[in-house]
């Protein structure tokens, strides 16, 4: 009688365990297979892929831009969040709670509507070009949209509201009476932040860094509607091997596809040792 | 006197990211209304734009198999973990460390990962795995799975689940019962918080639908993408009204966040 109820409730679990092996688990396994096997239709293990990969000039700077870009605009996202969380604290209320609600819209804009709206801002008949053209403003007049920096700029803006959402509560951490503490002690504002404030908060921006990353260096829309070919990113690359005009290599793009699961694992895992060494450390004292 | 000078200060920060925030959206929303931009000045403001794509019911079309495949797959997704969540916490509580990883998965393939990796291996499969939509609810499935997961584990969590089943189970009632009619009922509207994000993502995703059905089932987004290559007013106006259908849901998810919170 029991053992039937025992089988009885793990039927519950099936259509979990079916959709996740199907369609997560075994989808991702078999990518790292076939990374592993020669091109076209022949049987073996080769690193010819990675290889390839790592020795081609396309997919080389595919790999660079796509980690410079990542890390700029993670950086750069994060120094903007970090002033916008911290005057959103200071000032509070309703103004305080009107610009969060700003941030959480402005969340969803990305992808391609945010590609297009740099295009008419920006790109070559854009409307802040056309500004910096009458008025000779070189830096609007010959912005480089459609470049890595032009990338990057782009990616900055789906990073900043992010980037402040995940730091807002990271400034509860810190209390008003250890800023009080350095003032009497005669430090100034800028030797609390630095001395107390930020390695306070260094797990949550670290946290947050480690998003961000995986957030941009993943992104594909935004690139694939603004600059398509000009830039050569990772996924546009990946995507490639398997759908489009360009004759494909589903091997190859296992190859480019492992490369970019083992970033976004790297930066995940390196967050988590810096988060573990530094509580030993704390721990330690 | 410093502390005020201070308040100041953070208002010019916040109304500087405001504005870097709002611009690219403002400049969006009037370009869709004028007929030309070529000098500083707009010229020919027209509500033209809009009236054509609500005369367009293939536009209405491509919204309507967005919003399709965005509850779908959350419904399929939200039964499913509910389901295996049912077991964990009734029965097997040890299984919690591998449900919790399985479901944080899908964050390390974000993006382009999984669609190519799902094309790779069932394109060539018979039906009905090779076909397209079939895929691509599957694929959504797991894309929303952390967010569907994390929002069951946090109500479970909030309402203390074990406790309220050891509870309902003195008082009698059988372990079925207890999850299913006492504490479902209890974490409901917290999980359609979860669902309202969820499906906000699936609405504005490009990388997947672009990958695996692009063609086969042309979503708002790729309405959007080929309108983007005949005329930049149209391609606004279609960025607007996808814009507010999002924020609607926000919205209604922001709701039920506040109802929750006041129970």
């Amino acid at each position: 009688m029991k053992k039937t109820r025992k089988k009885t409730y793990l039927l519950a679990l099936l259509p979990f365990l079916v959709l996740v092996g199907m369609f997560e688990i075994v989808p991702v396994i078999s990518i790292i297979i076939k990374s592993f096997m020669p091109s076209g239709s022949e049987a073996g293990v080769t690193l010819d892929n990675y290889i390839r990969v790592f020795r081609e000039k396309l997919y080389q700077t595919a790999i660079i831009n796509s980690v410079v870009i990542a890390v700029f605009s993670s950086l750069i996202g994060l120094v903007i969040a970090f002033f916008g969380a911290k005057a959103a604290n200071e000032k509070g209320g309703r103004i305080g709670g009107l610009f969060m609600s700003l941030l959480n819209m402005v969340s969803n804009f990305s992808g391609v509507p945010l590609a297009f709206a740099y295009i008419i801002m920006l790109g070559n008949t854009g409307i802040l070009t056309l500004i910096g053209q009458k008025y000779g403003i070189g830096f609007l007049a010959e912005f480089p949209l459609y470049s890595t920096v032009g990338l990057m700029i782009t990616y900055i803006y789906f990073q900043v509201p992010l980037a402040t959402l995940l730091l807002n509560p990271v400034f509860d951490s810190v209390k008003k009476e250890w800023k009080e503490a350095v003032g009497i002690l005669g430090g100034t504002q800028r030797t609390f932040w630095f001395k107390v404030g930020i390695p306070v908060m260094m797990p949550g921006i670290l946290g947050t860094f480690s998003t961000l990353f995986a957030n941009a260096i993943a992104a594909y829309a935004t690139a694939y509607a603004l600059v398509m070919n000009n830039v050569s990113i990772l996924p546009i690359r990946i995507s490639e091997q398997f759908v489009g005009d360009v004759v494909q290599n589903p091997q190859l793009g296992g190859a480019l596809a492992v490369v970019l699961m083992a970033l976004m694992v790297l930066s995940i895992l390196l967050n988590d040792r810096i988060l573990k060494k530094n509580r030993r450390r704390g721990n330690g004292r | 006197m410093v502390g005020k000078k201070k308040k100041k200060g953070s208002m010019v920060v916040l109304i500087i990211v405001s504005l870097y925030l709002l611009i690219p959206l403002v400049l969006t929303f009037l370009y869709s209304l004028f007929t030309e931009w070529i000098t500083i000045l707009p010229k020919g403001f027209t509500l033209n734009a809009y009236v054509e794509l609500f005369q367009d019911s293939y536009f209405w079309q491509s919204i309507l198999r967005t919003l399709l495949i965005s509850i779908l797959p959350i419904a399929i997704c939200t039964l499913v973990v509910l389901l295996a969540m049912y077991v964990v916490v009734v029965y097997l509580p040890g299984l919690d460390k591998v449900m919790k990883m399985i479901c944080t998965i899908p964050y390390a393939i974000q993006g382009v990962i999984l669609p190519i990796s799902v094309l790779g291996l069932y394109a060539g499969a018979p039906e009905p795995f090779s076909n397209r939509v079939f895929m691509l609810v599957c694929t959504y499935c797991i894309v929303v799975l952390p967010y569907v997961y994390q929002g069951v584990r946090n109500n479970l969590d909030a309402v203390s689940a074990p406790r309220l089943l050891e509870a309902a189970q003195m008082l009698g009632a059988g372990k079925f019962y207890a999850f299913w009619r006492i504490i479902l009922p209890n974490i409901t509207n917290g999980i359609l918080v979860s669902v309202m994000l969820a499906m906000s993502i699936v609405f504005g995703d490009f990388v997947i639908i672009n990958t695996l059905a692009g063609n086969y089932f042309p979503t708002g987004q790729m309405y959007l993408y080929s309108a983007m290559r005949q005329s930049g007013q149209k391609a606004s106006a279609v960025i607007v009204i996808l814009f507010l259908i999002t924020l609607a849901i926000s919205l209604i998810g922001f709701g039920l966040q506040k109802s929750k919170k006041r129970r």
